[in-house]
Order: structure tokens, then sequence, then C-alpha cells
């Protein structure tokens, strides 16, 4: 099938640059640099990887062959994601952002998120490997209305965190800071928004599994590359010697 | 709007007509591949011309005129207001010019002479542009030029912060505000001084007409608006670098 073709391409692509990034940050990691936008990337890494067939068959095979696997994929990614949200916010300085985040509204977003991704999952009916569980409705019973659901909880909180840092990257994308930094931001917005919409899109019609796939990977892609590109300008501002304000620079 | 280039290469074959376009542009010290460029998308930019017009030595506000859009600018150029002068002087000469009128009891140099011993730099300054602009207006200008070419105030008012302004909205400034062309055209670095036909040590004697109020006035207002863009500098600073400290 042509479809199945795409998503594959989405799979490895998504994978390939996630660890191409992942390993441009190695280096910084070893030095002790911000080790926790290193471990994001190892968590964004894993994720990408348990999303390709391959490996998330064997992998899912050693568990058991219950799609255990996509279960711990799903909180894999709620750990990346309150990572990133808590580290965009500290960097942006965005003071509201960090307290939707760390406080009672994100961890409440996480409780209800985690509650309601396990519970679903355990209802269905969740033999047979298959990556993003996308042939899991073909066992019958609940699990063809309760699929989309289980999905769908899996991206409430990602898009949660989203929504929250979108004020903030879209102030930076909009401000007059350096020129690859506010690309950076744009960048993170675009995996912000697609997250966002994700969540509504767990509900498309079969047929738009395509589009569904691109958003999903789109997310990924875009937070992945945004965080890669934060770090690429401040090497890009370390090399040029990063000019100060300063009155030597005003010659008025 | 940049000249544009049928028109330019008419005018070019009239003032050089044996010269190659590699010829001129060695002399006039442009890039092949800029020149190609903008000939390629039909619009000259006036910086262009004006360099030409110098390697050959003839006066960029006369060739600038020969253009149709530009043809105000034949006129017997009217000489810039005292204002305009005195927006054309360096924020650091005004300063400058502060401490050497004070009375030695207060650290100053007690005259007016200390000041004219070290010549003015200049146009244009770092900020002579918005300066320039703030000396001719009346309060409604900006408003009368945006009305009059359709850019939209807050592009204006861009341009002014990054200290440029398009040829053509200096013109449609002068024009709106009634003063003459030079000013504008001084203020955006396209001509100089020399060029604009400013008499030498005219922003000099500007700056001596001030009086004292006067002068610690809009010594004050330059000093204020340093201020304001070095903090905002600072604070963009401040902000990039917590980025690279939390992501980078």
């Amino acid at each position: 099938m042509r479809e199945t073709g795409m998503i594959a391409y989405l799979q490895w692509g998504t994978l390939i640059i996630c660890s191409v990034v992942l390993f441009l940050r190695v280096p910084d990691a070893i030095h002790g640099r911000n080790r926790t936008v290193f471990w994001i990337l190892v968590l964004a890494t894993l994720c990408s990887l348990l999303s390709v067939s391959g490996p998330y068959e064997a992998i899912d095979g050693a568990l058991g062959g219950w799609n255990l696997a996509h279960l711990i994929l799903r909180f894999l990614v709620f750990a990346a994601v309150l990572l990133v949200g808590l580290r965009l916010a500290t960097g942006l300085a965005d003071e509201r952002g960090y307290r939707l985040i760390a406080g009672p509204p994100g961890r409440w977003a996480l409780a209800i998120s985690a509650v309601a991704v396990a519970v679903t999952f355990f209802l269905m009916d969740t033999r047979g490997s298959s990556a993003g569980m996308l042939d899991i409705t073909d066992n019958g019973g609940q699990n063809a209305v309760l699929a989309p659901f289980y999905a769908a909880a899996g991206r409430t909180y990602p898009a949660f965190v989203s929504v929250a840092l979108l004020p903030a990257l879209l102030a930076t994308t909009r401000s007059q800071l350096p020129r690859l930094v506010r690309a950076a931001a744009l960048l993170t917005c675009l995996g912000a928004l697609a997250t966002a919409c994700s969540v509504p899109a767990c509900f498309a019609p079969v047929t738009w599994i395509l589009a569904q796939q691109t958003v999903n990977y789109l997310a990924v892609v875009g937070y992945v590359l945004g965080l890669g590109l934060f770090w690429a300008s401040g090497l890009a501002a370390k090399e040029s010697g990063n000019a100060r304000a300063t009155f030597r620079k005003n010659k008025g | 709007m940049p000249l544009p280039a049928k028109a330019f290469q008419l005018w070019l074959h009239r003032v050089a007509p044996s010269a190659s376009t590699a010829d001129i542009c060695r002399i006039s010290g442009i890039k092949r591949t800029t020149l190609a460029q903008q000939l390629v998308r039909g619009k000259v930019a006036e910086t262009t011309l004006v360099s030409i017009s110098r390697a050959l030595d003839l006066s960029p506000l006369t060739e600038l005129a020969s253009f149709d859009h530009y043809a105000e600018l034949g006129a017997p150029p009217q000489p810039p207001t005292p204002a305009e002068l005195v927006s054309q002087v360096a924020t650091m000469d005004l300063l400058r010019a502060v401490i050497s009128r004070s009375s030695p009891a207060y650290g100053g140099y007690g005259d007016s002479d200390s000041a004219s011993m070290r010549a003015l730099s200049p146009a244009p300054h770092a900020t002579s542009v918005r300066n320039w602009v703030d000396a001719i207006d009346d309060g409604e200008l900006r408003h009368r030029v945006s009305a009059a070419s359709g850019v939209a105030p807050q592009n204006y008012s861009a341009q002014l912060t990054a200290n440029r302004l398009s040829p053509e909205l200096v013109v449609a400034t002068a024009r709106a505000a009634g003063v003459g062309f030079t000013g504008g055209l001084v203020a955006t670095g396209l001509i100089t001084e020399d060029e604009a036909g400013w008499v030498p040590g005219a922003k000099q004697s500007a700056l001596d007409a001030l009086s004292d109020g006067e002068l610690a006035a809009l010594a004050g207002e330059r000093l204020q608006a340093l201020g304001k863009s070095l903090r905002r500098h600072e604070h963009e600073q401040a902000q990039t670098e917590k980025i690279w400290e939390n992501l980078g």
C-alpha cells in the first residue's frame, strides 16, 4: 500500500533527524554542558526508534508481544515533553508558562493523561505487536472505539505543554533577537502547533491516516530541530565574538 | 523607487559612452554581480548611480535629477535649515560642545574655541536619519508622508530605527515638511555634505548659534535616546544569553 510506504518514510525520516541532532549534541554533553537538553534528545530519539516497525516489533516481542512497548513509549513521551517544557519556559524567561507546566495545572494534566492512557490501554485487547498500534483495531471488541481515545489521551499532555509554551515562542519569533534564535523559536513553534493539532487529529477518519501521521511526526521534528537550532545559534554567536551593546558600537 | 534599468542604461551610455560595464564596476568599486543583478531585476539602486557619478567626477545630485522621478532635485537646492544642520551633528560632538562651553569651575573649558578646534565628524552619524526627521517634524509629518507615499507608519518608523530611509521616502519627507532635499540625502548617507552644496562649516555655525539652554536640552534628548537604545540592546542580550544558557 502506498500509504504504508509514506508512513515508513516519515518514521525513518524522523528517526534520522533525531539521531543526527543527538549525535551533534554528544560532545557538549560529554563536557557537561546542558545535559538536560541531551537527555531530551535521547528520549526523542528513543521515541522515534519505537515508532519504526522493525525495532518496535523486536522490542515489543521481547516484552511479550502485547504492545507494552507502546505504553512505555507514551510515558517516555510524557517525560520528554515535561523536560522540554521546563527547559524552554526557563530559557525564554516565560514565568507564566513555567507556572502552568510545573504548577498544579501541569501536574493535573500529567496525572490525568497518564491515568487515561493506562486505563484505555488495559481496556483494549492489545495482543499482536504493531508499531503505533495501527493494526490493533482489527482485534475487534471495543478496540475500534477505544483506540482513538487511547491515542488522544497520549497526546493530551504534550498538547497542554505546547499550548502553554506557544505565547512565549511566538513572542520570541517576533522579537529583535538574533535571526538564528528567532528561526529556532519558529521551528519549535511549528512543533508545538503540530502537537496541539495532533489531539483532534486522533479522531480523523481512517482515510486521513497519512495527514494524521504527518502531523504527529511534524511535532517531533519541529521540537527536535528547534532545540538543535537553539544550540547551533549559540555556537555561531560564540564563533563570531558575539558583540555586546556598548558605546563603542554606537559611534553617535 | 529605484531607478528603472532602461533609463539607467541610457544615462550610463550618455555619461560614459565608451566604458564597458567591467570598467564602470572597476572605477566605481561596485561588484559586477551586484550591478548585473540590479539590471536583470530592472531596478538600479540610487547608491549605484551615486558611486558611478563620483567615479566619473560628476555631481551625484545633478545626475540623480536627470531621472524623471527625481527631477525636482534639479532645481537650485534649498539650503538646509539650522535645525537640520544641528541634527547632523553627532551626539558625541554635541556633548563635546557642552563640555567646552561649560565654566572651568564645573570641569568645562569655558570657551567655545576648544570645541571648534576639533572638527565635527562628517554626516551621517549613528542616529542621523531619525534626528533629521525629528528636526523637521511639526507633529503631523509622519502622518502626511505615510498618506502621500502609501508607506505604513510602522514601516517608516522601522526604517528610522535602523537609521535608514529610502531616497524616495527622503524626497517625500522633505516635500511634506517643506524643506530642501539635501538634508535628508546627507542624513541617509546617499551624498556627502560637500556634494549637497553645504557651505563648509555650516554645521559648526549652526551649532555655535544654539544658546546654552538649547544645546543642553538637545544633548539631553540625544543622551536619553541613546540610553533607551542601549538599554533595549542590553535587555535583548540578556534574553539571548538566557536562551543559550538553558537550551544551548
